[in-house]
């Protein structure tokens, strides 16, 4: 007689060839486990197909509303890769170009106007967030955006440090957290005529987006997570 | 790095599936679509612990069988401090959800909701969802031999049930 673990194994197919082989002449061999074969052959078809009906049936849309639920700024960056996708074959040296000379850009417009209250502070040879900027980094969250500056998205990069994107009047930019300062990575001039538009924070800048890119290792937090990193103090 | 709007388009391919796979833990039709909902959302947010080149859907059925037992833990602290009639209303019926109006499907779930959860869960990957015993033993963190004889159980009380025969 047939070990029944090893039956049904064979009748799953989980046997290697020759030990398939010999419980399926010993099968073949008895009626009374032909029987038993058929019985459960028949009983495993009936059972998928009737939970097939379940897989073949529309399904419903606040399931397949919750597949798409994200956060706008999610979409905006996935959206944005779709484009970059589309239209740009040139590679990362054209962004990483453009980054650098928008940087200079931007520093232009920014520092000069506002000297150290600006939202830049130079020091070390490197560039940091400054005063309002700082300030919203620090505590501002996505879903609470106020005042004169917005964070955007929030997300670890591939040395797994903290990063924020975030726009005021005549900037947009991206910021990571190093020695407990928001290190500048990028910072981008507004286009003219754009000065007053704060929502494009999230996603609206395509040099923004390619850093973002670039830089984000898995997903952009979440409401929940980019709390709790507050929480935590960026750590 | 976990690309987003492949996820989503991969994760939403496998919703038929997934509700396939509630269907069969569930006890209604109505369970079965919040459990696929929440199992969803769950997956969105945490997104980032899956690893790319893994398989998404054993991924998301983990994620589903664990939603389902702490559901299950959840009534069963509830209904220990409430009126039996609860469970009853529950059974089977939900008009609201035609696909149950399937004679075939309500006999299939109404047997499944007899076996005991490690057999349902086992019998349900393995025979529905054509998982082999390699992968269900990975995905549930049980030794083969456990999942062997879990699904030997449950397929057998599965025929008594189904086909009507007591002998076997």
């Amino acid at each position: 007689m047939v070990d029944e673990e090893k039956f049904f194994a064979w009748l799953d197919g989980e046997l290697p060839a020759d030990e398939a082989a010999r419980v399926e002449a010993e099968v073949a061999a008895d009626p009374e486990l032909s029987r038993l074969a058929e019985e459960h052959r028949e009983m495993d078809a009936n059972l998928k197909g009737a939970f097939d009906t379940v897989a073949a049936a529309p399904v419903p849309e606040r399931i397949a509303a919750a597949a798409r639920a994200r956060r706008d700024n999610v979409v905006d960056l996935a959206a944005h890769r779709e484009k970059r996708r589309a239209f740009l074959t040139s590679g990362p040296q054209w962004a990483a170009m453009a980054a650098a000379l928008a940087i200079g850009v931007a520093l232009g417009t920014t520092l000069q106007t506002n000297g150290t209250s600006g939202p830049v502070e130079v020091s070390g040879g490197s560039m940091y967030a400054a005063s309002a900027v700082d300030r919203a980094l620090d505590t501002q969250l996505a879903s609470a955006n106020n005042g004169n500056v917005r964070v955007g998205l929030t997300f670890r990069d591939q040395q797994g440090v903290i990063c924020r994107t975030f726009a005021t009047a005549a900037s947009t930019g991206l910021a990571c957290r190093e020695s407990d300062r928001w290190k500048l990575r990028g910072l981008f001039a507004a286009p003219a005529g754009q000065g007053e538009n704060y929502r494009m924070a999230a996603g609206a800048d395509p040099r923004l987006m390619d850093m973002v890119d670039e830089t984000i290792a898995g997903e952009p937090f979440d409401a929940a997570r980019e709390q709790a990193a507050r929480d935590k103090g960026w750590k | 790095m976990t690309s987003s709007p492949a996820f989503e388009r991969e994760l939403t391919e496998l919703l038929p599936r997934l509700r396939r796979f509630a269907h069969a833990l569930s006890r209604n039709g109505a369970d079965a679509d919040d459990l696929t909902q929440a199992t969803v959302e769950r997956a969105l947010r945490s997104s980032e612990q899956w690893e790319p080149g893994t398989r998404l859907d054993s991924w998301l059925y983990r994620i589903m069988r664990n939603l389902w037992i702490d559901t299950v833990r959840a009534r069963g602290r509830r209904e220990k401090h409430e009126a039996p009639e609860e469970e009853a209303l529950g059974v089977g019926e939900d008009p609201r959800e035609a696909i149950e109006s399937s004679l075939e499907l309500k006999r299939a779930m109404a047997a499944m909701e007899r076996l005991p959860g490690e057999q349902r869960e086992v019998v349900a990957l393995i025979l529905i969802e054509g998982f082999g015993y390699r992968e269900v033993s990975e995905m549930l963190g049980l030794p083969i031999g456990t999942v062997s004889s879990r699904l030997v159980r449950g397929r057998t009380a599965l025929l008594a049930m189904l086909s009507g025969s007591t002998d076997g």
